[in-house]
């Protein structure tokens, strides 16, 4: 880290303002490509704690560690796979390494936000049967993480971030292939579930196509 | 191809990841299988439901106040110093 050093004081201005000027425009480049990424990481990091305090944390321990190592960012390659990438890596090393348990999981705090907002049961112009379409947001939520992690890491990483399968791979240390049958595995038990909250509300899965 | 190899390229399918022979297979075999055709179908539905129904929290104000400030920190300690000699 750069601290200033009074040393340096005495050395030309000039230096110093190209310095800056520098910094300025890694700055800049790093809020562009960067910091704009904040939500979806803050959300990853949500997913990844279940706890808010747990994720702001970690999300400020990627940004100052990707701030530093900004210039070994492959510049042309997708900024948020490589922010997540470090996020994961953080997350490894502080909760895994020292077995502390990823801070208590907050389901009521979950649950109170899903039940702030709106949340009707077939609300939408989908006319037909379709008993996918009623469900509730809560209800997918808690289906999502009732999946082992392995199944809905990828899932996540796939359906709500949009990652490719091979940033993906990267991301979780994993073959293509294995990416692959994870998802296919991941959504069969996922639908699963959403069948059960189905049924549980009457809605008939049999003659679903 | 069987139902087996089917199950294999499902995910890839409904994400678009497959290379150009793959899908061909992969499509040949639906138009044959009646059982792998509805797992398609729930499959591509149940990408759409976690795309739908999971919400995005916001960050808080104050996560984004300090990031912002992280960024910003070097530069206004040397425009500090600047500004003091």
């Amino acid at each position: 880290m750069d601290k200033t050093d009074p040393t340096r004081h005495t050395k030309s201005k000039t230096k110093k303002e190209s310095l800056s000027r520098e910094e300025r425009h890694k700055q800049l480049e790093f809020q562009n490509e960067a910091v704009v990424h904040l939500n979806a990481l803050y959300n990853y990091a949500l997913h990844l704690t279940m706890n808010p305090s747990d994720a702001e944390d970690l999300v400020q321990e990627t940004y100052l560690k990707a701030y530093r190592f900004f210039n070994s960012f492959e510049r042309g390659t997708n900024c948020k796979a490589w922010l997540f990438k470090i996020l994961k890596n953080n997350y490894i090393n502080r909760f895994r390494k020292n077995s502390k348990e990823p801070g208590k999981v907050d389901y009521d705090l979950i649950k109170d936000f899903y039940h702030s907002i709106k949340d009707t049961r077939s609300d939408t112009s989908e006319s037909e049967s379709d008993y996918f379409h009623s469900l509730l947001h809560e209800e997918v939520y808690q289906a999502l993480h009732s999946l082992p992690e392995e199944f809905r890491e990828v899932i996540q990483l796939c359906d709500i971030e949009g990652f490719t399968y091979e940033e993906i791979a990267n991301m979780v240390e994993s073959p293509i292939g294995t990416v692959r049958s994870r998802l296919y595995r991941g959504r069969k038990l996922l639908r699963a579930q959403l069948e059960g909250y189905a049924k549980k509300y009457g809605f008939n899965t049999d003659n679903i196509q | 191809m069987n139902c087996k190899k089917a199950g294999v390229l499902m995910s890839a399918s409904v994400d678009g990841e497959l290379s150009f022979g793959e899908e061909q297979e992969f499509l040949l075999h639906l138009s044959e299988c009646k059982e792998c055709r509805a797992e398609f179908e729930d499959a591509k539905k149940t990408k759409l439901i976690i795309k739908e129904k999971i919400i995005q929290f916001k960050a808080p104000q104050a996560l984004i106040i300090s990031i912002m400030q992280l960024t910003s920190f070097n530069t206004k300690e040397r425009e500090d110093t600047l500004l003091y000699e």
